[in-house]
């Protein structure tokens, strides 16, 4: 069994594990069937599991705002009025990368059986139209990390999968589904849990890593030891690899708990200077990302074993405010007693993260301090908070609550 | 899951269920020692009290509302052979039989959560033949085509039912669950059920993932799978 989840019981009921063997097998007919070039979602219980949620995906600011002043029946109304739909016949299209066989035509297609072909030119009714995409989910970006892995071991299903999770009301799903038509993402997985909590569904995918604008669900996903964070959008547009996915972590309270940090908060930098030279040697205790970093390494060590350590689509970033001479050692320390490794650790010593970052080009960013993704966002990086730690009580240095028992 | 049948036909008026008496109540757990209390509750207790608060509610809105959830118990006195002859007749006619789920206690009690199955709606003609690659017989992919047609009516039933109550605080919950199709399947599959009246509630898409982890949190009552268990549960082909 695959180790990108450790955690996963395996089934013991003799019947339930052939039903499951059944499903999986009338699946991967039914894609296989499907005349089109994309490939099929992988096994679950083998893949590195990344639930997004619907703002995260599409900008529904409009929407939003429809749901919190008019209410929930007036919000379904809404999206049901601008779906892409015309009865029966769904009009597809594809985004442009030159395929297809009549570009200059736009094709209905009667079964919606067929995945779409052809690249058509923007035709849009008055009423169809498809959600604006965030550009925040490196999809390209998986997929091609995916394809790579794929030609190297191709009876492997240890790839990257994407699986919308939203309390959304099922009717939007239609638009939703439309959406990610529209813009060709490899999406085919979805819970739409009517207004429930997604959490428990986060849980029954094996989710690796769960990204959400709501701050709640993330601390819940958190607290079930899910990696999870909350999506911030840049102020401004970079351009990004489409070719190898970038992913920086900020290492206290997000890689490793925050036991130093609350060092810092409460004791001041002197004492923890102090105090991580004194335990260089003890690795500190594991942060909500580490998961998600571990399921990163397994799928480049798969790389590393076919000889592409230098051509390697995944590439992994510690971005810390620690400065290396004094306080680096111990982050190294602890990352190699895990077993892990990071491919370019950047100690800042208490420098803005913004400039670096946006000289690194991550896909995402990952800090616990909201201080931190201001200033990355400030300058084009998509960064993800993570609301963990002690971090959380204060705002540039400063306590923003009083002080309250830790958990 | 519990292969256990639930049997519903519409003639006109109430949304009629037969149920069998072993279901609603627990029989082989009764020691010899017990006294005269109630019976335990067996695995369709939750599903019928689901059912009386949707029929409470209904009542609530409109006194004279007539469609109704009706309950009738079949005591089971049945031998195994009784039984089977139950099933097949359910066949024969063509009644419409959903899959009661198995119930534990957590379930909920006042919100009857209904499943319908995805693939079963959302796959057209063409597409199941595709399925004979993979250890479904002829006859199994017939009887899934068959089952889309008994679904209609149960369905349309529970849209009526189901536009009685608004979006939020429903007593009523639908969804729609594909185990095998594509994201496009499962929109045909809700479109479908839009166009027969009824907008569900909740949407799952599992391409290809087990499903049994996903529907221990959905909870529901009964599941509409036009006898996708059966073909599942059946050994694979050597």
């Amino acid at each position: 069994m695959s180790e990108i989840k450790p955690t996963v019981a395996t089934s013991t009921d003799k019947n339930e594990a052939t039903a499951e063997e059944k499903d999986w097998a009338a699946a991967k007919a039914h894609f296989e069937s499907l005349k089109s070039t994309k490939p099929r979602p992988p096994k679950p219980r083998y893949a590195v599991t990344i639930g997004v949620s619907s703002r995260t995906l599409f900008d529904m600011v409009a929407e939003r705002k429809i749901f919190q002043e008019e209410g929930l029946e007036k919000y379904v109304q809404h999206q049901q009025d601008h779906e892409m739909n015309n009865s029966d016949r769904l009009i597809l299209f594809t985004k442009s990368v030159g395929l297809g066989p009549n570009p200059s035509s736009s094709r209905p297609i009667d079964s919606l059986n067929r995945e779409p072909f052809g690249h058509v030119p923007s035709y849009w009714k008055k009423h169809e139209k498809p959600l604006k995409l965030t550009k925040d989910l490196p999809d390209r970006a998986l997929m091609t990390v995916n394809e790579r892995l794929r030609k190297l071991y191709p009876d492997s299903e240890e790839l990257f999968d994407i699986v919308l999770m939203t309390n959304n009301h099922a009717q939007v799903g239609v638009r939703l589904i439309n959406s990610i038509n529209h813009y060709d993402l490899t999406i085919e997985r979805f819970c739409m849990t009517g207004g429930q909590s997604p959490i428990g569904y986060l849980k029954a995918y094996m989710t690796n890593l769960y990204l959400s604008k709501d701050s709640k669900k993330v601390q819940e996903a958190i607290e079930e030891g899910i990696a999870a964070a909350i999506m911030f959008k840049p102020e401004m547009e970079t351009q990004l690899s489409e070719t190898q996915l970038r992913v920086a972590f900020d290492g206290d309270a997000v890689l490793f708990s925050d036991e130093s940090e609350i060092i810092v908060k409460q004791h001041g930098l002197d004492m923890f200077f102090e105090h991580e030279k004194l335990n260089e040697n003890t690795p500190l205790a594991k942060g909500p990302l580490k998961c998600f970093l571990e399921a990163l390494g397994k799928l480049q060590k798969k790389f590393y074993a076919k000889n592409e350590r230098l051509n390697c689509p995944i590439r992994t970033f510690l971005v810390t405010a620690r400065s290396a001479a004094s306080s680096g050692a111990r982050v190294l320390k602890t990352l190699r007693s895990w077993g892990l490794e990071i491919d370019e650790a950047l100690f800042l010593a208490g420098a803005p993260k913004g400039p670096l970052l946006q000289k690194i080009r991550p896909h995402i960013f990952f800090d616990d301090q909201m201080f931190h993704i201001e200033g990355a966002k400030d300058m084009g990086t998509i960064s993800a908070h993570v609301p963990y730690g002690i971090g959380q009580k204060y705002n540039k240095g400063k306590l923003i609550e009083p002080e309250k028992q830790q958990k | 899951m519990a292969v256990s049948h639930l049997f519903v036909q519409n003639c006109a008026g109430p949304l009629m269920i037969a149920l069998q008496y072993n279901d609603l109540f627990d029989l082989l757990s009764i020691s010899t020692s017990t006294n005269t209390d109630a019976l335990p509750k067996g695995r369709a207790f939750t599903f019928i009290k689901a059912v009386q608060t949707v029929n409470e509610r209904l009542v609530d809105q409109n006194k004279t509302e007539s469609l109704l959830f009706e309950v009738i118990l079949i005591a089971k006195e049945c031998s195994e052979e009784i039984k089977m002859k139950i099933v097949e007749s359910v066949k024969h006619y063509g009644i419409p039989a959903a899959l009661l789920y198995d119930q534990a206690d957590h379930h909920v009690l006042n919100q009857l959560k209904v499943i319908f199955s995805g693939d079963v709606i959302g796959f057209s003609e063409d597409s199941l033949d595709s399925l004979s690659d993979f250890g479904f017989g002829e006859t199994q992919i017939e009887t899934f085509k068959a089952a889309k047609i008994c679904v209609k009516e149960f369905a349309v039933l529970i849209g009526q039912m189901r536009r009685r109550f608004g979006h939020e605080n429903s007593p009523l919950c639908t969804c729609v669950l594909s185990v095998w199709g594509s994201r496009n399947i499962c929109a045909t599959a809700l479109k479908t059920l839009r166009e027969w009246g009824l907008d569900v509630d909740e949407v799952y898409c599992l391409a290809g993932a087990p499903c049994s982890p996903i529907l221990a949190v959905v909870k529901p009552h009964i599941l509409w799978d036009g006898g996708l268990h059966n073909m599942r549960d059946s050994s694979a082909p050597s």
